[in-house]
């Protein structure tokens, strides 16, 4: 059996502010194996964001408020620890790639100094100034940059180059958990592919546990090995790549996402499959299945409230429909 | 010529900007027949031009050189009353629905603007009846007829910029990227809309896009840019079965399929990334990322060559690759 790394039990986050409550977050749990990449797919305002900072403690301060569940990481529930405690693990245990290169950089460092900051907050092993520099070398080399580039600011690099800075720094200290938020979303398709490639010779190297957040199943069918699709703050399916991309039986808001891809094995000019309407407003879901308003299954007991239903040891999905034996 | 002259065509165009750098080549020689109720995709990079040449060609960016031609006619000697009768049957739907629509004015404020503006009906109450039909036709629910755009989602505002280019009754609509900036299932409604509305009032399109899906699912044509030039055209179909630019090969290797079987099919990466588009000087602009590079590559411009009647390419190994 292979050892768990994470596990997110109930979790449910929400955003308060005096004018509304936005409920992001509303009861998910999973759990992710060491050296494992879990893909977390959605769309906009699903919800997928907020999981991964809650995940890493950094939430906005008041405004969002973490309702209830655990995530336990190594056994141990992240949202108890004091935040001195907290701070030793960011960075170190668990790393981010954010979305957008652009703004994840400071403007007014080298990236050397940017990279070494990560080494010098987490200096366990008491390593000298040499050492440290001689790590941001390495890592570097590792993601392709000449060390020599070290001394450079972020604007002197590319996207597709800003990108590899930050996965340097995610990578510095070895976490055992890695996040990446949308990490190819703002990045041209040659320069994705380089840089997905990138991730996963680095991913297998290490043996970095990953939670991938994307809403390009295009990217989860090449990166990942177990897939939740989040939509409206919930998990409405899960399961191994397998089960998602080739499984018979789905919950109708993967169906309605799949379908919605245009494919490149349709003629051109064949209309796509669409999801109607939009996503719920999050200050005011509706009752019990989220999806309902956009179903085209919708019936009376839609408005309970969803179970997972399994559909086989490793896939769940919370629809009822699916309970019947086909 | 009757049935066989397109509806859109540019010869040898150009756009170059002045920079303190040097002169930036942002469309390079760029000629397109567009026929009617067909649509050509324009897909690339950024920084390629595609969207340069999309607002050149509306004359919203004034060419350098070369002639746009709509129906026969050459749009670029026309003067601007001429032009502004022209834009009648030329519109474009921009990339980003949260910054091409005024969030000071109400739906049907938006919509109607157009008309009121070129006085296409006689009185303000038919201007209204037809904003209400517009509305109707790309699916915007009348109740949000006094809304202001930041109280809609993207999808609907985009719906807004598509009615408010159907206002005019165009024959011929340039998309700048119309759903790259919305969520996949909003996507795909608005690219059904986007077909239906071909079919039913024969537009035609020039569909620029960096979304190579995107592209093959909409276009009947696709040319590929990069760096200001076209480096290969073919009919969408052809153009994804049988690649024939190394550019093109690696563009659409590098599409990340959601099919597992893909998962372990190798990706033919590019080396390095786009060079500068200012003064990119002589040769092929992509030889420097090209494994198939030769000498000669850079010796001498590499001319757009016809591999069969319909599938041009500008590379002096096509025929290898």
């Amino acid at each position: 059996m292979a050892e768990t790394l994470l596990e997110v039990k109930d979790l449910a986050v929400k955003y308060k502010t005096d004018l509304e409550t936005v409920f992001a977050v509303n009861g998910i749990s999973f759990s992710l194996n060491k050296g494992e990449t879990l893909g977390i797919v959605g769309e906009t305002g699903a919800g997928k964001t907020t999981t991964a900072l809650t995940i890493l403690r950094l939430l906005p301060e008041r405004v969002g408020v973490v309702g209830k569940g655990q995530v336990l990481f190594e056994g141990e529930d992240l949202l108890a620890l004091p935040e001195h405690d907290m701070m030793k693990k960011r960075g170190d245990k668990i790393s981010m790639i954010f979305q957008d290169p652009m703004t994840s950089l400071n403007p007014v460092h080298t990236i050397g100094g940017q990279i070494a900051e990560a080494l010098r907050l987490h200096n366990e092993k008491n390593r000298t100034r040499e050492q440290l520099e001689a790590r941001v070398d390495e890592v570097l080399e590792m993601v392709g940059i000449p060390p020599s580039r070290k001394g450079d600011y972020p604007h002197q690099f590319s996207g597709g180059m800003k990108q590899r800075v930050v996965i340097a720094m995610a990578l510095a200290c070895e976490p055992d958990l890695l996040i990446a938020d949308e990490p190819t979303t703002a990045l041209d398709v040659t320069i994705q592919a380089q840089v997905l490639l990138l991730m996963r010779e680095l991913r297998d190297r290490l043996q970095t546990a990953m939670i991938l957040i994307t809403h390009d199943l295009g990217v989860v069918a090449q990166m990942c090995d177990r897939v939740a699709v989040m939509y409206a703050g919930e998990l409405v399916e899960k399961g191994t790549l397998a089960d998602i991309f080739t499984g018979a039986r789905h919950h109708p808001y993967t169906q309605g996402l799949f379908g919605s891809i245009p494919k490149l094995e349709d003629e051109s000019k064949t209309l796509l499959h669409p999801i109607d309407g939009l996503m719920p407003d999050p200050t005011d879901l509706p009752e019990g299945c989220r999806f309902l308003p956009r179903c085209p299954h919708a019936c009376e007991k839609c408005k309970e409230k969803q179970e997972d239903i399994a559909l086989s040891p490793t896939h769940t999905a919370r629809c009822h429909m699916l309970e019947r034996k086909v | 010529m009757g049935a066989s002259q397109p509806l859109l065509e540019t010869r040898n165009l150009k756009k170059y900007f002045n920079t303190a750098a040097g002169k930036l080549h942002a469309v390079d020689d760029i000629s397109v027949r567009i026929m009617r109720r067909e649509t050509l995709g324009v897909v690339g990079e950024s920084g390629c031009g595609k969207s340069t040449l999309g607002r050149t060609i509306l004359r919203l960016i004034e060419p350098t050189d070369g002639a746009i031609l709509f129906k026969g006619e050459d749009i670029t000697r026309l003067k601007a009353a001429g032009m502004r009768e022209m834009r009648m049957r030329m519109q474009i739907i921009f990339q980003d629905p949260y910054s091409s629509i005024n969030p000071r004015m109400s739906v049907s404020e938006i919509i109607a603007e157009y008309m009121l503006f070129h006085k296409m009906y006689r009185t303000r109450a038919e201007a209204w009846n037809r904003t209400a039909q517009l509305m109707n036709t790309v699916g915007l629910a009348r109740r949000l007829a006094n809304a202001y755009p930041h109280e809609l989602d993207g999808g609907r505002r985009q719906r807004i910029g598509i009615a408010r280019a159907l206002s005019m009754n165009p024959e011929f609509i340039v998309c700048d990227e119309p759903v790259s900036a919305l969520d996949v299932s909003i996507q795909a409604q608005i690219l059904n809309l986007l077909l239906e509305l071909q079919r039913e009032f024969g537009l035609t399109y020039l569909f620029i896009t960096h979304d190579l899906s995107v592209v093959k699912h909409i276009s009947d044509e696709i040319m590929v840019m990069y760096l200001g030039q076209c480096v290969e055209q073919a009919p969408a179909d052809e153009l994804f079965a049988n690649p024939r630019h190394p550019y093109t090969k690696a563009l659409l290797s590098a599409i990340p399929v959601p099919d597992i079987s893909m998962r372990d099919r190798e990706i033919v990466t590019i080396r390095g990334e786009v060079k500068s588009p200012i003064n990119p000087g002589i040769g092929c602009r992509f030889a420097g990322r090209c494994e198939y590079a030769l000498d000669r590559c850079l010796q001498a411009d590499v001319p757009l060559v016809g591999l069969s009647e319909k599938h041009l390419c500008a590379c002096v190994r096509a025929g290898e690759v």
